[in-house]
């Protein structure tokens, strides 16, 4: 107090002044954590409730109030479930599932990737007649509804005589049919500069040369993005297989969950094993959002952004 | 791991046609090369309209023929088993069948059904108005019949969830991405984790909420027991009550919000120069001022861009609902409800009437966004080019 008689009046003003900036800084970054521990509880909680159910053991599961840590602790739920489901509908073992699901995921990826990656070269770099024409009819191709095709679609299938296999599921993504993924590569193609080509040209490369050795190293980040997408796209697709397989050996991942639920969990719902099949779902996606997190930040935004 | 001669014998069918499929798609974009280079056109355009190719038969084969398809379809009768569709004596039964709607005064002592009466139109089947809803009203009881409640019933909650979920939405993902811009210590952290939702399939999602939302012994139940308590009021049957169905899914469809709204927006935020906010604070202008003027209208672009995809996707909501088993009679939201007409009953030619119905919503209110998208989002000189995705 003595020392602030000392000091001009004007001093004393700004420095409580400071003072009171400081303290709403202070305000404002608690408030900030504040909200972010929040949010984050929000998130986390429900993630953390299907770890903690799918460990516990059937007639602790309706414990109340509710149990978070496990007790007994049973990790051989995520062994049980899978062997309940092949009891069922023999022949339908984890590693069949796991291979239905990767084999469609493989070939869908894959061909998605390779024809929209051309499909956008082309769109991108070369001139032709009624280019912008095709190019608006297929942005406007994303706004049809799945509703409207899904049965002509079934019976176009229906006549090649190709229901109950895995090809409506795979062999169609060579006809470049994600919209979105064309659009986001052709923005990244634009942003090269033509004189890279021209070079190649000039050294006597033809297209096809151009756009492997040339082209493509250099959108490799919009590539991955994509296959980011394309392979969370194809491990969740849920819809086509649903429609096209009655088999039940020929099940991916989601349509034997969806299996489980409808036979086995449907009189006492068994939720110890559905969370734990679940867990297992969300594991490989989680896992390569971590590992790819850039690439799969990059394809969502890049459509908003760039556009 | 196993390697039974049963997985490979689904696998290689498939893998053949798959490869087979490849190699004559190379060999049509090289004929229609060499074709359109006889005929005279330039290299560069026979190039580039071969390697469109690819899209350009998707297009016709799996788009445009299947449109086609579908609209001679919605004025058939068609059940899957049968070999052709049939045609209708009375072409628009189908539409009039989902659309019928009629009024009638009820007496005292008389059964809805024969009030209500029939559809009086040529068709394969009678059809009965069934009871919608009914209004008391000057004393008297009025019945309001449709030919097919359900389908109306599925409309109105598909258009009541859109209408919550995609503004709710919208602020919501705006909200979060505003937070995340923050400068805070270990923001990738922060960011990481607000992702998540983003990244897990809807399916477990729906499965992961249907358990939380369990009436008795669900979590949120469990945890909002003082609540209950206090207000001596019955746990609240989340997706089994007839008006909760809606909120219960608008809540998890929130859920999703932390997600891949937020990842766009946010990416809007950082595109935004700071000179812009230092000139206006030179100017004197608040925080609030600085949000209105600048930050909205620099994000607009990308509201703009989470309003298209959101409505699309709200009015198409599909895989929750396959795991979430709702009551049909006020549960099911049109994509579901069209999904079970033409594959759980097999009337694929009402279906298709049903399925242009939606499109048509579909395109409707995405025109009304595009159209009222001059008048709110702002787009710098430079960047004219509209994302149009």
């Amino acid at each position: 107090m003595a020392a602030e008689t000392a000091v001009p009046r004007a001093l004393s003003r700004e420095d409580r002044l400071a003072r009171r900036r400081r303290l709403q800084h202070l305000l404002q970054r608690i408030l900030i954590y504040t909200l972010l521990v929040l949010g984050a509880l929000i998130i986390l909680v429900p993630c953390l409730w299907m770890v903690s159910t799918s460990l516990k053991v059937e007639k602790r599961l309706f414990d109340q109030p509710p149990q978070w840590i496990p007790d007994p602790i049973a990790p051989e739920n995520y062994i049980e479930a899978w062997q309940k489901l092949a009891s069922i509908a023999p022949g339908l073992t984890f590693w069949r599932i796991m291979g239905n699901t990767l084999f469609i995921t493989a070939l869908a990826m894959f061909a998605e990737m390779f024809s929209a990656s051309i499909v956008a070269y082309g769109f991108a770099r070369f001139e032709f007649k009624g280019r912008g024409v095709l190019f608006f009819i297929m942005l406007s191709t994303m706004m049809i509804p799945a509703t409207l095709t899904r049965v002509p679609t079934f019976l176009i299938w229906k006549r090649l005589g190709l229901l109950n296999t895995y090809d409506p599921m795979t062999v169609p993504a060579w006809f470049a049919w994600g919209p979105a993924y064309v659009f986001l590569l052709r923005q990244f193609f634009l942003t090269i500069p033509r004189e890279m080509e021209d070079a190649a040209t000039v050294d006597g490369a033809n297209p096809i040369q151009t756009y492997f050795y040339i082209m493509l190293p250099l959108v490799k980040p919009a590539f991955l993005a994509i296959g980011v997408l394309s392979f969370q796209g194809n491990w969740n697709n849920f819809e086509s297989p649903l429609i096209y397989l009655n088999t039940t050996q020929m099940f991916p991942l989601v349509l034997s969950i969806k299996f489980f639920q409808q036979s086995l969990s449907k009189e006492a719902p068994k939720w110890h094993y559905m969370m734990a099949m679940t867990t297992m779902m969300a594991v490989p996606i989680l896992a390569l959002f971590f590992a790819a997190q850039r690439y799969f930040i990059e394809g969502l935004t890049v459509g908003a952004v760039k556009g | 791991m196993t390697s039974d001669s049963g997985a490979f014998a689904t696998y290689y069918p498939t893998l053949l046609r798959y490869a087979a499929v490849a190699v004559g798609l190379a060999v049509l974009m090289y004929g229609v090369y060499r074709l359109l280079r006889w005929l005279g056109v330039k290299r560069e355009a026979a190039t580039g309209f071969a390697l469109v190719l690819p899209w350009v038969v998707g297009f016709l084969g799996f788009v445009l023929f299947p449109i086609a398809l579908s609209f001679y379809l919605s004025f058939t009768e068609y059940n899957v088993l049968w070999d052709k569709p049939r045609s209708l004596e009375d072409p628009l039964f189908n539409y009039k069948r989902a659309l019928s709607i009629r009024v009638v005064e009820l007496d005292e002592g008389q059964r809805p059904l024969q009030v209500l009466g029939v559809l009086e139109s040529p068709s394969p089947e009678t059809v009965r108005f069934r009871e919608l809803d009914r209004i008391r009203w000057g004393g008297k009881t009025y019945l309001i019949g449709a030919t097919d409640p359900f389908f109306l019933k599925a409309i109105w909650l598909t258009l009541r969830y859109a209408v919550l979920n995609i503004p709710l939405g919208l602020v919501g993902a705006l909200c979060v991405a505003l937070l995340l811009n923050q400068k805070v210590k270990g923001i990738g952290f922060w960011r990481t984790l607000y992702y998540l939702p983003a990244v897990l399939p809807a399916a477990a999602v729906a499965l992961l909420w249907f358990w939380l939302f369990a009436p008795t012994s669900g979590l949120i139940n469990s945890m909002l027991k003082p609540v209950y308590n206090l207000l001596d009021m019955q746990p609240m049957g989340w997706f089994t009550e007839k008006d909760l169905v809606l909120p219960s899914f608008v809540i998890m469809g929130l859920w999703g919000v932390f997600g891949a709204n937020t990842v766009i927006l946010l990416a809007g935020l950082k595109n935004i120069p700071a000179e812009l906010y230092e000139a206006a604070a030179i100017d004197g202008a608040g925080t609030w001022t600085k949000f209105r003027h600048i930050t909205i209208p620099m994000l607009s672009p990308a509201l703009f861009y989470n309003l298209v995809t959101g409505t699309i996707a709200a009015l198409q909501i599909f895989t929750q609902q396959a795991f979430i088993p709702t009551n049909r009679d006020d549960g099911w939201f049109v994509n579901w409800f069209v999904y079970n007409e033409a594959f759980n009953f097999g009337r694929m030619g009402y279906a298709s009437a049903l399925g242009w119905m939606l499109t048509l919503m579909i395109v409707v209110l995405t025109l009304f966004i595009f159209r009222s998208s001059s008048a709110w989002v702002f787009y710098e000189g430079m960047r004219r080019d509209r994302g149009k995705g």
